[in-house]
């Protein structure tokens, strides 16, 4: 008699975000992955390098992403080479669009390419379930991303620091965490710019506190 | 408009042995290597050192675009003497072959294995049909995983090794005999010795002068591989110096015949 999540895929039900600040990005994420009801995971990191400037927030199932995120590696770290300088944000999103695209139809992925480059400075580009790919100054996605959509309609301005921008995704990915079963665990946050990554993790205990009800 | 594929016309091999066991082709492809202009490899120490001579460009070139070295992974470069279009061939396959392998072992490649890999390429070519073999030596030089430098060569015939100083194209025998004779593992233990052996080196078949060579430099730098393609000024400099102690030699030479 085998228990119920043993034969349920791994998931990543999530929360996941990016927001574009005049230099940079910021991304975070929570960090549980599912399996039906079985936490597989609750220190999951779901942001992921593509290169030294390009991150990828994944969300879905945890083996398509994994996956599709070390191909689009291996396609930028070759591009990084052959070209001679760092690969764009819009190129590493459109090589991890053509492979969520042109495989639809076996594949549950959906992710968010931040990052920074030289010709166009942070970027976030939202690639949801079947392969669309655009461009938004703020993106979030996975299961938790629906119970805050209406906090962050509400709170988000063009023109944020990237100070406010990273209080904004605590708070949010926080509020997500509260109200999505599948999203928990910590809030995950990094911040690329010109310099670089720099990557924060903020404990269960320490998340922004909302009312409680 | 369909053409029909004549089998027939692609069934010759253009490399075959002849009477007395030679590969003519792979010959020739090495004859045309000899014409190629001249790179050196040293492996040092602590970094693996490759100079190229630089053919003077055309007065409308730019000359920016004319690489001799290229660059096949963040641990790996080569450099080639030969024909620059079947270098470029190569090089593209050999870079593909270095992602690749980290993507599916999650390792970079060891020097070894891409140097097998770019031979195993060349030697296929010298026994397919209708294909004629590649035109080019390669010297490869990089960092193993172990923080170790390597210096391989591989020719058109498709052998490889592995070697503490080689080199190809113009000339090559009277480099490999200067670095015979002045190649020390002390001379080259630290970068300096190596570049200032390396330019040396080339120079003795190369007119002096930073736009007559270019010179890159693989060293690993807190256990992460750096290529660096030293800058003229950096390059005039050093063989200013290399002049100097030439002359102080010389000097030292006469004093004592007198």
């Amino acid at each position: 008699m085998l228990a119920d999540w043993t034969q349920q895929e791994v998931l990543t039900g999530t929360t996941i975000m990016a927001v574009e600040y005049n230099g940079g990005v910021v991304i975070g994420a929570d960090s549980r992955t599912s399996s039906g009801t079985y936490v597989t995971n609750r220190t999951q990191d779901k942001l992921t390098p593509l290169t030294e400037y390009i991150y990828c927030c994944r969300s879905g199932s945890a083996a398509d992403t994994q996956a599709i995120a070390d191909h689009v590696r291996y396609y930028l770290d070759f591009s990084r080479i052959s070209q001679g300088r760092e690969p764009t944000v819009r190129y590493a999103a459109h090589v991890m669009q053509s492979i969520l695209y042109n495989n639809r139809d076996n594949l549950s992925a959906a992710v968010i390419v931040a990052g920074w480059d030289e010709v166009n400075g942070g970027q976030v580009y939202c690639i949801p379930l079947g392969g669309l790919l655009v461009r938004q100054p703020m993106a979030a996605g996975g299961s938790g991303s629906t119970y805050i959509w209406g906090h962050l309609d509400a709170q988000f301005k063009p023109g944020m620091t990237d100070t406010e921008c990273q209080e904004f995704v605590a708070k949010s990915v926080s509020l997500a965490i509260k109200r999505d079963g599948s999203s928990g665990g910590v809030c995950r946050l990094a911040v690329i710019n010109r310099s670089g990554v720099q990557r924060r993790i903020i404990m269960h205990e320490d998340l922004p506190k909302s009312y409680d009800g | 408009i369909s053409q029909k594929y004549i089998m027939s016309r692609y069934d010759r091999a253009i490399t075959v042995f002849s009477p007395d066991g030679h590969l003519f082709q792979v010959e020739y492809a090495q004859e045309a290597v000899k014409k190629g202009s001249t790179a050196v490899g040293i492996r040092g120490g602590n970094c693996a050192v490759l100079a190229v001579e630089k053919k003077a460009a055309a007065k409308l070139q730019d000359d920016r675009t004319v690489r001799k070295m290229a660059l096949l992974d963040n641990h790996v470069a080569m450099a080639f003497a030969g024909l620059t279009a079947d270098a470029r061939i190569l090089i593209n396959r050999a870079r593909v072959e270095c992602k690749s392998h980290r993507l599916t072992v999650e390792d970079p490649v060891t020097l070894e294995y891409i140097a097998r890999f770019v031979a195993g390429i060349k030697q296929k070519y010298t026994q397919s049909t209708g294909r004629r073999p590649f035109g080019l030596s390669t010297l490869l030089v990089g960092f193993n995983v172990d923080g170790t430098p390597h210096l391989y060569c591989t020719d058109p015939s498709g052998a490889y090794n592995e070697w503490l100083a080689n080199a190809v194209g113009k000339n090559d025998k009277t480099v490999r005999e200067f670095l015979e004779k002045m190649y020390t593992p002390e001379s080259v233990a630290d970068e300096v010795g190596a570049i200032k052996l390396a330019l040396r080196a080339i120079l003795e078949v190369v007119q002096s002068g930073a736009k007559n060579v270019d010179l890159g430099v693989m060293r690993c730098r807190d256990g992460v591989p750096e290529w660096e393609i030293l800058p003229a000024e950096r390059l005039s400099a050093l063989m200013a110096e290399i002049e100097a102690e030439r002359e102080a030699e010389a000097e030292k030479k006469r004093a004592r015949k007198e």
